[in-house]
């Protein structure tokens, strides 16, 4: 028997990829047995669901609006698998067209997410070994008037969009540098990545939400989502207090490093790159 | 001001920017209120939100083609601005 689960959809009925989000939660709850989270009646009345959110939870959210997994961060809903259908279509090179009555085509691709729904790793799992990220970081610091800027010495490669990749073997974690954490404030709100994506170098690998602004984190590295972190999708104020170790974002299995390394910055070259950020920073 | 630059090419040579396609934007100015930037400007006539400076884009992002419920805002591709980027920095470095 497989393992049953919960799944909220987007309930985007007024565009064609809603419909199709509908038809992927249908053959996902069919499938496992699980329970179906209509999102208006659970943002209505959440007590009705209760007992179907014991199971673990998959998010089917429509288009970028990403509304069912705002739904799902608004009470605090704890997500073990989730899916962008407009964003997988487009990885598969399809769209969701422009009818809001699915055709064979499209349900037949709505019969493939929702297989890779069911078959995919849950989030917080890692697939494959992960490697050691347990060594120590030193760092150095930019001052600027009250501010500190804290950038590690070594082990970490930056881009200019203030996102850093630390090396370990083949793999990668990402995450945003201190200056961005700052700049941003107080996180409330960090996306992660699905996992066993390919990312490429200056893709998004998830964003970040704070009281003042969104960001996409921009990943240094290309490479497959081998681990998420759950704890700072749970607490993203992680981010704010530890943004180089414990705010750690996803943890990526390298594809092309030396020709990723081309475009980014050393610990140093980051650190003059943020000396001169700092002269015009106004928080 | 440092921003002119973006890893050492200067900002005005890349077209990293949304564009609005008119036809699909309902104008609820949702990328505009959520843009930090000010890369959009709503104004009183036809059309009433713009591109109006482009170059505060950040390059790479594409946050708020997230939050176009109609999908109406476009950017060019990522591939083709990265080897753009190298070619600039090389041409940069001979000069």
């Amino acid at each position: 028997m497989a393992e049953r689960f919960a799944v909220l959809p987007c309930n985007g009925l007024d565009k064609a990829v809603g419909p199709l989000a509908r038809e992927i939660a249908l053959m996902v709850v069919e499938a496992c047995q699980g329970e179906l989270i209509c999102p208006v009646l659970y943002n209505n009345i959440p007590a009705r669901y209760a007992q179907a959110l014991e199971l673990p939870l998959i998010v089917i959210d429509g288009c970028g609006t990403r509304c069912a997994s705002k739904l799902a961060g608004e009470h605090g809903l704890k997500t073990v698998r989730k899916l962008q259908v407009a964003e997988a279509l487009k990885l598969m090179g399809e769209s969701a067209g422009e009818s809001l009555t699915p055709d064979a085509q499209r349900l037949a691709l709505c019969r493939l997410l929702a297989e890779r729904l069911l078959s995919a790793p849950d989030e917080g799992t890692t697939l494959g070994s992960g490697a050691d990220f347990a060594e120590p970081v030193e760092y150095a610091t930019v001052t600027h008037d009250k501010f500190i800027f804290r950038i590690p010495t070594q082990g970490y490669l930056f881009n200019e969009n203030h996102c850093w990749a630390r090396l370990a073997g083949n793999r990668a974690r990402v995450g945003i540098s201190d200056y961005m954490q700052q700049e941003l404030g107080d996180l409330t709100f960090c996306e992660l990545p699905q996992m066993g994506v390919e990312v490429g170098q200056f893709d998004a690998v998830g964003s970040v939400e704070s009281v003042k602004a969104v960001s996409d984190i921009i990943s240094p590295v290309s490479g497959r989502v081998m681990a998420v972190n759950p704890a700072v999708a749970e607490t993203p104020e992680l981010i704010n207090e530890d943004p180089y170790v414990r705010g750690w974002v996803a943890e990526l299995e390298l594809q092309d490093l030396e020709g990723d390394r081309a475009l980014l910055l050393d610990g140093p070259a980051y650190l003059e790159f943020v000396r001169r950020k700092a002269a015009d920073y106004r928080p | 001001m440092s921003d002119d630059t973006f890893m050492g090419v200067p900002r005005e040579k890349i077209p990293w920017y949304p564009t609005i396609d008119y036809s699909k934007c309902d104008f609820c100015m949702e990328c505009d209120k959520f843009c930090p930037h000010r890369v959009y400007e709503r104004r009183e006539g036809d059309p009433k939100l713009v591109v109006a400076n482009p170059t505060n884009c950040v390059v790479f992002c594409r946050a708020c083609a997230k939050t176009c419920g109609p999908d109406a805002l476009s950017f060019p591709g990522k591939p083709q601005t990265i080897e753009l980027i190298k070619r600039l920095r090389e041409e940069g470095d001979d000069g």
